[in-house]
């Protein structure tokens, strides 16, 4: 169980500075999540916290304890690799005890441990395979085993569920959650994918060209996007945001309003459009809306319903949610 | 298979046969001649057959110096190969995951090694100076500084297809940087080991003008210099030189044999991603 804590953290590779000061207090048996678009240093700031990548200025604590020049394995951390890295050499077994086997622990003592953590992710019948024999899912449990038998403080994760398909991706979200729960162990955990980010996390931090965007509660983070780039990123389908003359018409320099709050109507509304695309998902429809002086615009209703492709249709933002930035921070 | 396939087959076969086993045939069928015979070599069949009594005397011929040839080039090939491949791994596996200006050096001073003829008199000089000519543990040291460009470039290559993640993880896990080698990637590098192994042993088991330099002496003979045993300028006898080469040539045959697959698996390991 242990607290990380990052101050004034840089990382620069020759000229190119990739992480701009970074600070951040994880809580004790926190679900934090770093989410962003790919390049945004996610993941060098996650090898950061590891001891993979060195640190250019700045501090890491685990623990109350400053690690910042410390060895990986000397700062209670444990890893889960995107592409799994389960030694292609070693059974199952000897994969989950490879860290405690260096530890010098007695073989005996390893079994045991071992064991115990096969029991909670059902790896028993597995335990004397090599990885090659496993399916995608299961070497995924095998490296997240790895990482628990190691009793580590802070579980690191980097984009684990990247290579799985859509409905495995969706059920080892869960069993993460309830192993978080289980274990009550501290995890930081990166992914670009805001669903992920949305579903899981305690704590979600939005990071962007190397610096923090916004941390808070993924509600928070929905209800109240700091800047236009938060806004953007987190929600599905994405935010409509608009800038320039009809911006300013609203009183901002950036205006957004999020799909399902535009009320759709077939003969009143704020603004008038053309359905220039449906996408019927079953619990909901979708319209793509070319709407002129706005460009397109993204509408979600609920259900599903049928319309013309141009056909006209009128769309209302709903006040209480409209979303206005002035100069990228949030207007009152 | 068409027509066309068939006739290049046969005609590859054919080439194959000239090329390889011709020789090969000449060489056992003049093996079982008597001497009178041997001394004007062909393909003519024996009249008597004398394979047995030509080994025997082969093998007898200045106090049993072809066991003892067998023995020195043995221990050769095993020192060197022993030595040539844990040290190529290591550099192959320094060079290829922490590019430095220092490895650029050492990868530069690797090509020069394939590059650059290498020099047997200063070579001799050298030794002399640090004791080790005329000495079977000299011989091995020539013989993997002779091997180690090529097995340093080998081994790279297919360290480069080993993803960083694995030594990433065992350095989570605890492991020392020699215990990321030993316990993770050498035991990962088994198909192109196999490769140098295979190489390597038959070149260093197959050479002969390096001893011949380097390696003087009655009781310092590697098998290919017991060649010189049967041909010198004053007598010949083909007989049982043919018998010796028949000898020599079979330990490198078996290796082939056994392992011609493991060799072509790790020539090509590597080179496409997969």
């Amino acid at each position: 169980m242990a607290r990380v804590a990052l101050n004034a953290l840089r990382k620069s590779f020759g000229a190119v500075e990739v992480i701009k000061g970074v600070d951040l207090d994880v809580e004790d048996g926190e679900f934090c999540v770093f989410v962003g678009p790919s390049g945004c240093g996610k993941s060098t700031l996650l090898r950061m916290i590891s001891g993979l990548e060195e640190v250019t200025s700045g501090t890491i604590e685990i623990g109350g304890a400053d690690v910042t020049r410390a060895e990986p394995s000397k700062r209670g951390i444990a890893m889960v690799f995107q592409s799994y890295a389960l030694y292609p050499h070693l059974t199952v077994r000897e994969n989950m005890g490879f860290g405690l086997s260096l530890a010098r622990m007695p073989k005996d003592q390893i079994a045991a441990e071992v064991d115990k953590v096969a029991a909670i992710l059902q790896l028993e019948p597995l335990l004397d395979r090599k990885p090659k024999a496993l399916s995608g899912g299961q070497r995924q449990r095998v490296a997240i085993g790895r990482a628990i038998v190691r009793d580590p403080g802070v579980f690191l994760f980097d984009e684990p569920l990247s290579n799985l398909d859509a409905a495995l991706r969706s059920q080892m979200r869960l069993e993460l959650t309830d192993l978080h729960a289980r274990l009550g162990a501290t995890m930081i955990y990166v992914t670009h994918d805001q669903v992920e980010a949305m579903t899981m996390a305690d704590k979600i931090v939005v990071l962007n060209a190397g610096r923090i965007e916004q941390v808070g509660t993924p509600m928070d983070l929905y209800e109240r996007p700091a800047t236009p780039f938060v806004a953007g990123f987190i929600g599905s389908p994405k935010m409509n945001l608009f800038e320039g003359e009809v911006a300013r018409r609203m009183g901002a320099s950036v205006y957004g309003i999020r799909p399902e709050h535009l009320k759709v109507s077939d003969d009143d509304g704020t603004w008038q459009g053309t359905v220039r695309h449906v996408e019927r998902l079953g619990a909901d429809t979708i319209l793509h809306v070319e709407v002129p002086d706005l460009g397109p615009v993204l509408a979600r209703i609920e259900g599903h319903r049928t319309y013309a492709h141009g056909a006209r249709v009128y769309l209302t933002p709903d006040p209480e949610r409209e979303f206005r930035y002035q100069d990228g921070a949030a207007a009152s | 298979m068409t027509r066309r396939q068939l006739l290049t087959g046969l005609a590859s076969l054919a080439v194959a046969t000239v090329v390889f086993i011709l020789p090969f045939l000449f060489v056992l069928i003049n093996a079982a001649k008597t001497p009178a015979e041997a001394s004007q070599p062909s393909f003519a069949w024996p009249s008597e057959w004398h394979l047995w009594s030509n080994l025997v005397e082969v093998v007898q011929v200045r106090d049993y110096a072809l066991l003892l040839a067998y023995f020195n080039s043995i221990v050769i090939t095993v020192g060197a190969m022993t030595l040539l491949v844990i040290f190529a791994a290591m550099v192959g596996y320094v060079l290829q995951r922490r590019p430095t200006r220092f490895s650029k050096f050492v990868e530069f001073t690797a090509l020069a090694g394939l590059m650059i003829p290498p020099a047997v008199v200063p070579t001799i000089w050298v030794l002399q100076q640090v004791n080790l000519f005329k000495t079977i543990h000299g011989m091995i040291l020539i013989q993997v500084a002779y091997g180690l460009s090529f097995c340093i470039l080998l081994f790279r290559a297919f360290i480069s297809s080993i993803p960083r993640d694995l030594d990433e993880a065992a350095i989570v896990d605890g492991a020392t940087p020699l215990q990321v080698f030993f316990r993770v990637i050498l035991p990962l590098l088994k198909p192109v080991t196999l490769t140098v192994i295979v190489v390597q042993s038959i070149t260093i088991f197959n050479d002969f003008t390096h001893p011949l330099y380097y390696l003087p002496g009655a009781e310092n003979i590697t098998v290919q210099l017991t060649l010189y045993n049967f041909q010198s300028q004053f007598t010949s006898q083909l007989n049982l030189l043919f018998m010796n080469i028949l000898l020599i040539t079979i330990p490198p045959l078996l290796v082939f044999v056994f392992f011609n697959r493991q060799i072509v698996a790790g020539m090509t390991s590597g080179a496409v991603k997969g």
